[in-house]
């Protein structure tokens, strides 16, 4: 299913940008972007359309 | 710029996802209409996305943002003039005689509607163009890295053209189209960050209205003179060059991205491909023009504390080409960096995975199946177009290496792309609503319409290029020369195509049902939502679209 595989990449991205900022090596931006990334991936992966 | 281990992460998980991709799609293909066409099987979502995204190649994220920089907001005609109104004419006009003819490609719709010499001339022009233009997008893909992360040429040529080869071999038609999706997605959302902190770094709008000059920031209320305006365009040459016959020429009859809009479930969705598509084309500018206006605004003496420029060439002129990866390297910090790297790497791959699979669609069914090997087995010209996939990404590498060595073969091929699709929507105008056009009209008016592109180019000049008939007719700018060229030929294909179809014997209306507007039954709209219906829908696109041009006027 595409939507599925688009929010996952997404929330792998975000998952990298939260993780960079946490372990120290970095920055507002990422926090901001990774948290946005986040949302729109899970609700890429988990809002279901009407069948 | 230098990238840290986070950003080489976030480009190794968007490679993983798209061979990913490849590897998913494979084992639902079974036949040559799964790989080239995707058997006509793709949701009305995804068609339109690709739609946009086939077309959101490197050269018009990249141009576009140069483009802002150099002449402003007057860069937004290439959306709201030169593509908007195209989109909404394909989906409403056109779509029905690609779509219900069965048709496999645009050439196969000449062929049907008028003859096998129009066909053979329209399908290879266009193999031709586009697997050329893939390899000058894999050129500038690798030009790019080299200059802003030190990547050697070599290697940004083999894996990114590597990776294209990897999930198009495997997934065809469908693979490209599902990863034209995720690169939709990555480009906007990657760049957008972008622009909200740089245009809150410029002060917002208003504070760029106030620090440019007036013409870079009014559409259209310096265009009634060529001088008066950076593009130095006149607006009736922009209306009629770049609105009706650049725009009609491109977006009505290039199979690169009417392909996109034939593999959908049913006539309904093909025909809103289009028109759902022109709602985010619409919108692009603020991806791509606003950051190029945004760059403009930093460089002025109030701005200067900000600390960004663009960069020069080595004339110290502005390098307008690099306008977006001097933005990204001077806001994006290490982790979303690779997240902008990310997406440029993406706009380049999607445009060449477009043009490849365009390109072994047109020569399997219409040159291969055409002219050299018909009737063989379906597993045979799956394996052909499989082959040609592979042929196709070699000649692009081919193309880039040459295009390395030949700085100015760019040029050269735009110049002769100009020449042969300058007039071709007259030939697809009045084959679809003239039943009385022949195939010898439309063969001969092609031809007439290249030959007077390629004269007219000859006899005018601007900024140093054409002229090499005889200097007859100066012209302020390159554009203005383009669009002249185009408008040109249009008129020569025209006019020949009538007076030679006069002349000869049409095809009976018997075999031109589903082919021409008065020969064809209307389609019917079953939905009952308004919006779901291609007229209304396209009316409301229409209005905010003159509604844009009114406010930015």
């Amino acid at each position: 299913d595409l939507q599925f595989v688009i929010g996952l990449f997404f929330s792998v991205v975000s998952l990298i940008l939260l993780f960079n900022v946490m372990l120290g090596s970095n920055s507002k931006l990422n926090v901001y972007t990774g948290s946005g990334f986040l949302i729109f991936g899970l609700a890429m992966m988990l809002i279901r359309g009407k069948k | 710029m230098s990238l840290h281990f986070a950003d080489y992460l976030i480009i190794l998980v968007y490679f993983i996802f798209v061979i990913g991709v490849g590897f998913l799609i494979k084992k639902k293909i079974k036949s040559s209409n799964d790989f080239l066409t995707s058997s006509r099987s793709i949701p009305l979502w995804i068609t339109s996305l690709a739609f946009i995204s086939a077309n959101l190649g490197a050269q018009e994220v990249i141009g576009m943002v140069a483009s802002g920089a150099k002449y402003g907001i007057m860069t937004v005609h290439f959306y709201w003039v030169g593509a908007i109104f195209a989109m909404v004419f394909l989906g409403v006009f056109m779509m029905p005689f690609y779509y219900g003819s069965r048709a496999r490609s645009v050439p196969e719709y000449l062929s049907l509607r008028f003859d096998e010499k129009t066909r053979g001339l329209n399908a290879i022009s266009f193999a031709v163009m586009t697997v050329f233009s893939s390899g000058i997008s894999l050129y500038a893909l690798a030009k790019l890295m080299e200059t802003i992360l030190h990547w050697d040429f070599d290697i940004s040529i083999w894996v990114s053209a590597g990776i294209v080869m990897v999930y198009t071999f495997l997934g065809g038609l469908t693979s490209a189209v599902y990863n034209e999706v995720l690169q939709f997605f990555l480009i906007v959302l990657g760049l957008s960050p972008l622009v909200i902190i740089a245009l809150q770094d410029a002060g917002g709008w208003d504070n760029i209205r106030a620090l440019l000059k007036p013409e870079m920031t009014h559409a259209w209320k310096y265009m009634g003179n060529a001088n008066d305006n950076p593009m130095g365009l006149q607006f009736m040459s922009l209306i009629f060059g770049l609105g009706f016959v650049m725009s009609f020429g491109y977006w009505c009859t290039d199979f690169l991205v009417v392909q996109r809009a034939m593999i959908a479930r049913n006539m309904g969705d093909a025909q809103r491909t289009p028109i759902i598509a022109a709602i985010p084309k619409m919108m692009m500018p603020l991806i791509v023009v606003l950051p190029g206006i945004i760059a403009i605004t930093l460089m002025q003496p109030a701005l200067l504390s900000k600390g960004y420029h663009i960069p020069t060439t080595a004339n110290g002129e502005l390098d307008y080409t690099m306008t977006l990866p001097s933005l990204i390297a001077h806001y994006y910090p290490t982790g979303i960096l690779g997240v902008g790297i990310t997406a440029l790497i993406a706009s380049f791959m999607s445009g060449m995975a477009g043009n490849v699979t365009a390109f072994n669609s047109v020569f399997t069914f219409d040159i291969y199946q055409s002219y050299f090997v018909k009737n063989k087995s379906d597993r045979h010209y799956l394996f052909v177009g499989k082959a040609v996939t592979v042929v196709g990404i070699l000649i692009s590498i081919a193309t880039a290496y040459i295009a390395r060595g030949f700085n100015n073969i760019n040029d050269f091929l735009q110049l002769v792309f100009g020449f042969v699709n300058g007039p071709l929507f007259a030939t697809f105008l009045l084959g679809m609503f003239w039943k009385r056009t022949t195939g010898h009209g439309a063969f001969w008016g092609l031809v007439a319409g290249t030959a007077a592109a390629a004269v007219t180019h000859g006899l005018t000049i601007a900024e140093g290029k054409g002229g090499w008939i005889a200097e007859w007719y100066p012209i302020k700018s390159g554009m203005g020369q383009a669009f002249i060229v185009a408008g040109v030929s249009w008129v020569f294909n025209f006019f020949t195509t009538i007076v030679v179809s006069l002349f000869t014997k049409p095809k009976p209306d018997s075999e031109l049902k589903g082919l021409v507007y008065s020969l064809t039954e209307k389609p019917k709209y079953h939905e009952q939502k308004w919006y779901l219906r291609v007229v209304p829908l396209g009316l409301v696109l229409l209005a905010i679209t003159i509604l844009l041009n009114i406010i930015f006027f």
